[in-house]
This record gives C-alpha cells, sequence and structure tokens, in this order.
C-alpha cells in the first residue's frame, strides 16, 4: 500500500516537472538572440546603388545607374542581365529603392524621374524545382516644373491608388502626385494629377528627401539638420512639423520602417534615433516624436534595409552590421561584414539579408530570428511603441492588419490577475473565515452538521455557471445600485458588531432562553431589517453624495456610474472588478472555509476546555486558543483560496471585460493571465511568438503561485512550530 | 468557621442524552478540605466534577435534574453567569494542557481573561502562584519561555499554578496524576495537601493510594450512585458498604 502511494506521490511530482518543462521549452525560444550565419561572397563587377530581393531570398538583383540590372541566380557565379530600354543614353544622378513593390525610382541628370519595377515570377515546370523568372517593368517618366538641375534625390510613395514621387534637384524641391483609379475590373491608368514646388516653403538647402509607403507624406532633409514633415490633405501638401533629429547635422538616412508610422534617423556613424507618429495631447494631427535610440554601429556611409515582415531592420555603418528592433529596442544581432556594404536589402520572409559592396561583391546571410519583438524588456518593461505618447506597459497581442505592432507586456495582465484575486479574497475572507471560526467554535453541533456541507455544495458549483450568473444576470442587476451594495456592506457588519455589544448587556435571563450558538435566530431579523434598510437608502445616499453634473447642460443627476469618472477620472464599467469579487468571492468561500473550519474545528477540546475553564468567554477562547492553534491551518485556507483565486479562469473571463488595464480601480475590469490563455490561446499559430508569449503567461503564474505557496509554507511551517502541541 | 455544605449536591441527577450516567446524588462537601471521588472507571465521578463548574454545558444534549449549589448558591440559577462561576471554581485536569504560550504567559491566562494586565499585578501572581505550585525555583529563569519545555510533572504543576492564579474558591482536579510517573504524582499531592489551606479540593483519581493519601474526605461512587461518603480513614478502613470494601480491596475496578 505504501509503495502504490509513494509511486503516486512520485507520478505526481513528476507530472508537475513535466508541465513546467513542457512549458519552459516553449519559453525558451523568445529569449534567444538572433542568429545569422555568412554565407560565401559572390562577385558581380558593377558597382550597385542598390540591391533587391525577391520574397524568397534566392535572387537578388544589382542597378548600379545604368541600362541593366544584374540579377544573380541560385547557382554560384551565375548571373543574369535584365535591360531596362529606357534607361539607355541617359544619365542617373539619384536611386532609390522601394523593397515592397521591388521598385526602383530613379532621377536624372536632366531633371526627369521616373521608375522600374523588378518582377519576380514563379514558374513551376513538371519535375523541375521552383524557378524565379526576372523581368523588368517600366514605368513612365515625369518632367518636373519646378526648380532645375540634375536630380540628388529621388523617392517613390506608392501608396496603391494614391502615390508621391519627391525630388530634390539641384535647384529646387519639389512633389510630384499620380492618382490610379481602382475598379472591379483592375488597376486602371496612372495618371498625374499635380506636382507641388516646395522650394519656396523651404529656405535652406535640402540634401534628402523620403516619402511616405502610403503615398500621403514626405520628410525633406535640410542641410542645417531640420527635417520638414509635408502631408497631403485635400489633395495639397502641408508642411506640418519641422524637427531636428540630430543637433546641427543632417540625418545621412531616412528610412520608414514597416508599418509606415515610424522613421529611422542615422547619423554617419550607424547612430539612429527613431521618430514615431503619435497624437499630442489636444491635437488632431500626428507629429513626430523620438521613441527610441540606438547606439552607433561603425564609421563610414550608414546602409538601412527594413524588414517586411516586423519591426526588425538591418542597418549598418562602415563594415559594422546590426539587425535591430523597433518595438523592443534590442539589437538582436551584431557583427562586422567582409566588405563595407554600399547596400542592404532583407527578402521578403526575413528569414535572409544581402549585402552589396562597392566592387559589386554580394553576400547572403541567413537570418533566423523568429521572435524579434520578445525580450525581458518587451515582457515587463515600459515599452515606447508606435503611435503612443511615452513608453507604456500595455498588451494588445493582435491588430487589425499585418504591420501591426504587438504589445506584449504582461504587466497588465499580472496586475490584472492580482486585482481579481484581491478583490475576490477582500469578499470572501472575512466572511469565510468567520464563518469557521462561528462554525467551529460557536454552533451547535446538530446544525453544524447540516451547514458544512452545504457549504461543501456551494464549492462544486461549476465557475462557469458563476461566471456566467455574474457576467449576465448580477452585473447588469446591481450596476445602478452601487451606493445600496456600499451601504450595505458598511452597515451589515456594523448591525452584527453592535448586536453583539447589546446582546452582552441583555440581562442573563434573558440570553438564557437560547442555547449557546443560536443567539443567531435573534440577530436574523436585525440582519435582514439592517440590509433591506441599506439596500432602500441606497438611492438616498445616492441622490445626497453622489450628484452628476453635466459639464455642457449643467444638469444634476444623481447617478453613481457618472458620478464616479467624474469624482476620480477612472472608468465605471458594467462588468468590474466588484462583480468579479463576489463571484469569484463565491467560489473562494467554501474552499477557505472547509479548510479553516476543519483546521479550527482540530483543536484539541482539551485546550478549549482548559481557557473556557480558566473564566474566558467564548469568544475569549476563540481569540486565544482557537486561533493560535489553528493558524498554521488557517493560513493553508487563505493560501488554498488564494491559489483558486488566481487560477480562476472561467469567472473572470465571463464576468470581467476583459480589457487588460493596469489599474486598481473597483470599478473597472480586469484581464488576468489566466483569462488571457483561455482567451487567446485558441487563436495564436503555434510557435508564433503571440503563442509562446501567453505560454510565459503561464509560467509567470505558475511561478505566482508557486512563490507565493513556498512562502506561505515557510510561514506556515513557523507557525506550527511556535504553536506546536506537546 | 469553615462551610460543611461549601458544595451542597442536592438529590443531582445526569443524563448525556439518554444515558443517565447519574443518579440522585446527595452530597455536602466541606469548604478547605480534600474531597477524593473514587469508583471504577464509568461510574460517573469526572461528570459529577465537570458539573461542578458546569462543563458538561460544552456538550450537547446533556440533561440534568436536581441542584447543585456553591456557598448556598445554585449553579443552575439564571441569574448565574457561567464564566463568572467557573472564575470562582478552577479545574485541572488529567492530561497536563498548557497552551502554546509561555511559562509566565500560562499562569496569567485566568488574569488576562477577567482584564486584568497590569505589568505589575502580573508579575506579582506568577511568583505567588508559581511558589504555591512548587514551581518557583524550577522555572524562576525560564519564564518567558515556551511551557512545552517543562517535563510531564512540570507541565501539570503549571497547570495548577494556572488554575488558582485568578484565587478561586474550589479546584476541581481530574485524575491529575494519571499521566505522571510515581515521583511527579508524590510531587502533586504534597501540592493537594499544601493547596488545602486556601482552597476547597475535589479530587477524581483511580488511584486508591492516592485518596487514602491527600483526601481528607472519600466518596465512592458506583453505577452513578453514590456508595459511601465519609472521612477517608473510615472509608478505607472500616468501609460500611461491601461494595466499598470488594473495590478498596480489588476486587473489581
Amino acid at each position: 500500500m505504501t509503495h502504490i502511494i509513494r509511486i503516486g506521490g512520485l507520478a505526481v511530482i513528476l507530472a508537475v516537472f513535466g508541465i513546467f518543462f513542457f512549458i519552459l521549452k516553449e519559453i525558451i525560444p523568445l529569449f534567444s538572440k538572433a542568429e545569422v550565419v555568412a554565407e560565401s561572397v559572390a562577385k558581380t563587377g558593377t558597382s550597385p546603388k542598390v540591391i533587391g530581393v525577391d520574397e524568397w531570398g534566392e535572387r537578388p538583383f544589382l542597378y548600379s545607374g545604368g541600362s541593366e540590372i544584374v540579377v544573380l541566380a541560385g547557382e554560384e557565379g551565375a548571373r543574369q542581365a535584365v535591360e531596362v530600354p529606357s534607361l539607355a543614353g541617359v544619365e542617373v544622378t539619384a536611386v532609390s529603392y522601394d523593397p515592397v513593390h521591388h521598385r526602383v525610382a530613379v532621377g536624372l541628370a536632366d531633371g526627369r524621374v521616373g521608375s522600374f519595377v523588378v518582377k519576380y515570377e514563379s514558374v513551376f515546370r513538371e519535375g523541375e524545382p521552383r524557378k524565379v523568372d526576372v523581368s523588368v517593368e517600366e514605368e513612365p517618366w515625369y518632367e518636373l516644373e519646378a526648380g532645375s538641375g540634375a536630380v540628388r534625390s529621388v523617392s517613390y510613395g506608392d501608396g496603391g491608388s494614391k502615390r508621391l514621387i519627391s525630388v530634390v534637384r539641384d535647384e529646387g524641391v519639389a512633389v510630384v502626385q499620380l492618382a490610379q483609379k481602382r475598379s472591379l475590373i483592375g488597376a486602371g491608368k496612372l495618371t498625374r494629377v499635380g506636382e507641388t514646388d516646395l522650394s519656396e516653403r523651404i529656405r535652406t538647402e535640402v540634401i534628402s528627401t523620403v516619402a511616405s509607403q502610403n503615398g500621403q507624406a514626405v520628410l525633406m532633409a535640410t542641410a542645417d539638420g531640420q527635417v520638414h514633415y509635408f502631408l497631403m490633405d485635400a489633395g495639397a501638401l502641408d508642411e506640418v512639423q519641422t524637427f531636428q533629429p540630430f543637433e546641427g547635422k543632417p540625418p545621412k538616412r531616412m528610412d520608414y520602417l514597416f508599418g509606415g508610422v515610424s522613421v529611422a534617423m542615422t547619423d554617419e556613424s550607424g547612430q539612429q534615433r527613431v521618430f514615431s507618429l503619435f497624437r499630442p495631447e489636444g491635437s488632431n494631427t500626428r507629429l513626430f516624436g523620438q521613441t527610441k535610440e540606438f547606439g552607433p554601429v561603425g564609421e563610414g556611409t550608414p546602409v538601412f534595409a527594413s524588414s517586411l515582415r516586423n519591426k526588425s531592420f538591418l542597418c549598418g555603418a562602415g563594415g559594422g552590421l546590426a539587425v535591430r528592433h523597433l518595438t523592443s529596442g534590442a539589437t538582436r544581432w551584431e557583427g562586422t561584414a567582409e566588405f563595407e556594404p554600399v547596400a542592404v536589402t532583407i527578402d521578403g520572409k526575413a528569414e535572409n539579408f544581402f549585402l552589396a559592396g562597392a566592387e559589386g561583391q554580394v553576400q547572403r546571410f541567413s537570418l533566423h530570428d523568429p521572435h524579434p519583438e520578445s525580450g525581458w524588456r518587451a515582457f515587463f518593461g515600459k515599452v515606447w511603441y508606435e503611435g503612443g505618447s511615452e513608453p507604456v506597459h500595455q498588451w494588445q497581442s493582435t491588430g487589425g492588419s499585418d504591420d501591426f505592432e504587438p504589445k506584449l507586456s504582461l504587466v497588465p495582465l499580472i496586475i490584472g490577475s492580482l486585482k481579481g484575486t484581491f478583490y475576490a479574497l477582500l469578499f470572501s475572507i472575512p466572511i469565510a473565515l468567520l464563518a469557521a471560526v462561528f462554525s467551529a467554535a460557536f454552533l451547535p453541533p446538530a446544525m453544524k452538521r447540516v451547514v458544512k456541507p452545504a457549504m461543501e455544495i456551494m464549492a462544486s458549483l461549476p465557475s462557469v455557471v458563476l461566471g456566467f450568473l455574474a457576467g449576465i444576470w448580477l452585473a447588469p442587476l446591481i450596476e445602478d445600485k452601487v451606493p445600496s451594495i456600499l451601504l450595505t456592506c458598511l452597515v451589515l457588519p456594523t448591525v452584527a458588531l453592535l448586536f453583539g455589544a447589546g446582546w452582552s448587556r441583555v440581562p442573563i435571563q434573558v440570553r438564557h432562553r437560547f442555547e449557546h450558538g443560536r443567539e443567531w435566530i435573534v440577530l436574523l431579523p436585525l440582519v435582514l431589517i439592517g440590509g433591506w434598510l441599506a439596500w432602500s437608502l441606497g438611492p438616498v445616499i445616492e441622490k445626497w453624495f453622489f450628484v452628476y453634473t453635466d459639464p455642457s447642460t449643467g444638469k444634476a443627476i444623481a447617478d453613481f456610474r457618472l458620478w464616479w469618472p467624474q469624482a476620480t477620472g477612472l472608468s465605471f464599467d458594467q462588468r468590474n472588478s466588484l462583480v468579479v469579487g463576489f463571484a469569484m468571492g463565491f467560489a473562494v468561500i467554501p474552499v477557505i472555509f472547509t479548510i479553516a473550519e476543519d483546521a479550527l474545528s482540530n483543536v484539541p477540546r482539551t485546550l478549549t476546555a482548559a481557557a473556557a475553564a480558566l473564566g474566558a468567554s467564548r469568544w475569549q477562547v476563540v481569540r486565544t486558543i482557537f486561533i493560535p492553534v489553528a493558524s498554521p491551518g488557517i493560513f493553508s485556507a487563505l493560501m488554498i483560496g488564494f491559489g483558486r483565486a488566481v487560477g480562476e479562469t472561467m469567472i473572470v473571463v465571463m464576468a470581467t471585460g476583459n480589457t487588460p488595464v493596469k489599474e486598481w480601480n473597483i470599478f473597472s475590469g480586469m484581464r488576468t493571465l489566466s483569462a488571457n490563455i483561455a482567451v487567446e490561446l485558441p487563436e495564436a499559430a503555434p510557435g508564433s511568438t503571440h503563442y509562446r508569449t501567453l505560454f510565459l503567461g503561464a509560467l509567470v503564474l505558475f511561478l505566482l503561485t508557486f512563490v507565493l505557496n513556498g512562502v506561505a509554507e515557510v510561514l506556515r511551517q513557523r507557525l506550527r512550530e511556535k504553536n506546536k502541541l506537546v | 468557621m469553615p462551610r460543611k455544605d461549601f458544595i451542597a449536591i442536592d438529590n443531582f441527577s445526569f443524563s448525556y442524552g439518554a444515558a443517565k450516567v447519574l443518579h440522585g446524588i446527595n452530597m455536602d462537601i466541606p469548604e478547605k478540605q480534600v474531597t477524593a471521588l473514587i469508583g471504577p472507571s464509568g461510574c460517573g465521578k469526572s461528570t459529577l466534577l465537570r458539573n461542578m463548574n458546569r462543563m458538561n454545558d460544552l456538550i450537547e444534549g446533556v440533561q440534568h435534574e436536581g441542584d447543585i449549589r456553591l456557598d448556598g448558591k445554585s449553579l443552575y440559577d439564571p441569574n448565574v453567569e457561567v464564566i463568572s462561576l467557573r472564575k470562582r471554581v478552577g479545574m485541572v485536569f488529567q492530561k497536563y494542557n498548557p497552551f502554546a504560550k509561555t511559562i509566565y504567559e500560562n499562569v496569567v491566562f485566568s488574569l488576562r481573561v477577567a482584564g486584568r494586565n497590569k505589568r505589575s499585578e502580573l508579575d506579582d501572581v506568577v511568583e505567588r502562584t508559581l511558589r504555591s505550585a512548587a514551581l518557583w525555583d524550577e522555572v524562576k529563569d525560564r519564564l518567558h519561555t515556551s511551557a512545552f519545555g517543562l517535563s510531564g510533572g512540570q507541565q501539570q504543576r503549571l497547570c495548577i499554578a494556572r488554575a488558582i492564579a485568578n484565587q478561586p474558591e474550589i479546584l476541581l482536579m481530574d485524575e491529575p496524576c494519571a499521566a505522571l510517573d510515581p515521583t511527579a504524582t508524590l510531587r502533586i499531592e504534597d501540592l493537594i495537601r499544601d493547596l488545602k489551606e486556601q482552597f476547597t479540593i475535589v479530587i477524581v483519581t483511580h488511584n486508591m493510594e492516592q485518596a487514602s493519601r491527600c483526601s481528607d474526605l472519600t466518596a465512592f461512587l458506583y453505577m452513578g450512585e453514590l456508595v459511601e461518603y465519609d472521612r477517608t480513614l473510615k472509608v478505607f478502613e472500616t468501609p460500611k458498604e461491601e461494595r466499598t470494601e470488594a473495590y478498596i480491596s480489588g476486587r473489581f475496578s
């Protein structure tokens, strides 16, 4: 028999460890750095201005300003030249590359601007591996009316139906606006709808420009270090903001990051400052503000490529290279190149990146970084997200678009878990412990035999039923009765205490008529009357104290739901912590009660009898004997109740709004770690950062209860030692 | 002049639910004397003792008939507060049961629950009581250590000290030496003889020799009835009843 028990016990421990290791296995990849493997260098002999690559990272192309692009084949050393006929015989003075559309924008010495798109097409032939064919699709040329001289900087912003080409010439700055009609049949012809001359609006010399990927905004960097931000508004370009990314010197590069909300400004050492659009308080226009800063990587001309998958980017200067991540602000990988790159690119899956050197060297690096957005700071630290006006703890794991920036801070969830637990225990501990004391020390055994099983039935209620009732029935019911509830919570204990004080003054002849432990027969009607009075006085209290004044009409409305936000600045939700406190408290009460009652009932009768024989009143026996002797058991009861509340899932899923807010406001909801897992795990792709982060949440929950129970066990042993019986 | 009928038990019957354990007991227990209750197991002697401070109230379904009067006043008078009654009637149990507190706190427990917390007063009481309980010299250096550090005999003397600390009039002892070795038993018996100067002592014992050594009066109970009650010497040497004689000589127990 003991063997079976021992094997069973060991199996339980093994199972717990098994779960622990499974969780650990799922989350360890979150904390690994990027793996980068350099591959061999291919020589092409051209001196490239830009490098681009197809989605699969198979066929990088180089463009060096002539009338052809050089495409590398998959095999070693093989290359193919693809002609761009319209570029024959012209002098190209500015080139830029948009990796999303594989578009190369070119500016000519005669002031014209144009572009061509490198088309990658997968070809499948029977019995052969997939092949990628490369062709070039030329796009129209545009003559500029504004300015004069050669084009020094050009950028093509393709937002689909609305596009911009921003151009810096020797003299003058201009933006060409293009539009494309789109219908059910397909994309229509691209037409030039206008040109804006910005020469007069920027007084200093403009040295570079970049157009946003939505075709709605352009940035112009001037020689004195200013960056001018222009935004399309009702067909016209408005200057919205001028800011200075680096003190006294212009940025060497300006590059939009994936999503088009942030711009990385890079100086000649590879030092980077990232500016993101955010809405300043009281403004409707989004402006750029600095959110991140990254240190230098090397000395030389900076190169930059943004990932098309996530907020990672590759940057380099001199020979130094780094893969960085915008959200977490972490440098995922750092290394040195064998040659100084003049252009870099990342493939569409962010699995390879390519460097191109001045002598036409091309080197492929394979990049393995499945979880760039993770890290201690992302999970537990404050992070300055795109669009935010300050660093925050935020959980928002999914969004409406692919370029959404996941916000994976576990802090609001941990606080949510603790908040739900706190309010549940606030409600349940006093009730459960006092009930246990009353049942163990006061209640006549005949009644105890009814009360205890009744409480145990209460524990068997499925939490989904409790959650359902709390969310659907209780929450709307008590939403407009908050003053009544607060008053009741105040009045009921007061009535009980007053009754106790009064009862001891009642003559012994009257008290004598009630058997010990049956005094509640007198108390019950008082409690009912008190409760009824408090409940009905609630609206009166509301009228006196909780009056909301409508700021626009000046009308006064007695409504706690409106008063609370106005008075405290905190929100009031229907499904709030109060509801959760009641529902989860209901689930926790029987747990605490049962264990605490057992502990109290097991206090040796010899001790309680001795105390009674020494003239201690029942309450004194409870205080001096029952509670100290049973304290280890009571402590266990509290801890198990705590564990129940922390791990409780269904009630919080159903009875809270599941909003991951980071506040202790009793009238707002919460999202707990457990509810978060329940809600999001079915939708998380296995192996994704989101999926693994949910497991991290599970581990945090596990550690939370593990550490707390560990500490509790130590304390319990101390208590037991202190109050041990011979 | 000590009262002859300090505790007057008047036709007292007692039952636990359906089981009647005491049948019309009549006896007067004199003041400042040691009265021993003897009898075989289950004869009701402990029940009788526990009724003298109404400890049986704590048990469910008990009933009584007749009366017990303490100094002329009925214990069952509706005006009697059980708590104040128990302050007058101390009790020592079969198994020593000190609280999980220090020696000092054990002794002053009855004072603290009576709301007397003055340090100097408590210190005096502790010394006086522990001296009365013949424990002072052994524990005076470790008053503030746990009571569980004492030997069994010392713990029982501590329980006696605890029971007499608040100056009760009566001390009930329910087989106080049952869990002790012979040496410790002798010390308790010495103590009992000393304490009768101050208290009226009623002691339940299984040990005939103990009854003969330390009591002034002995009552023999059998099957819930009082068989014989007289001066100890008389009961032991010239018992009137045959059952008494049979019990004392060890023919049944």
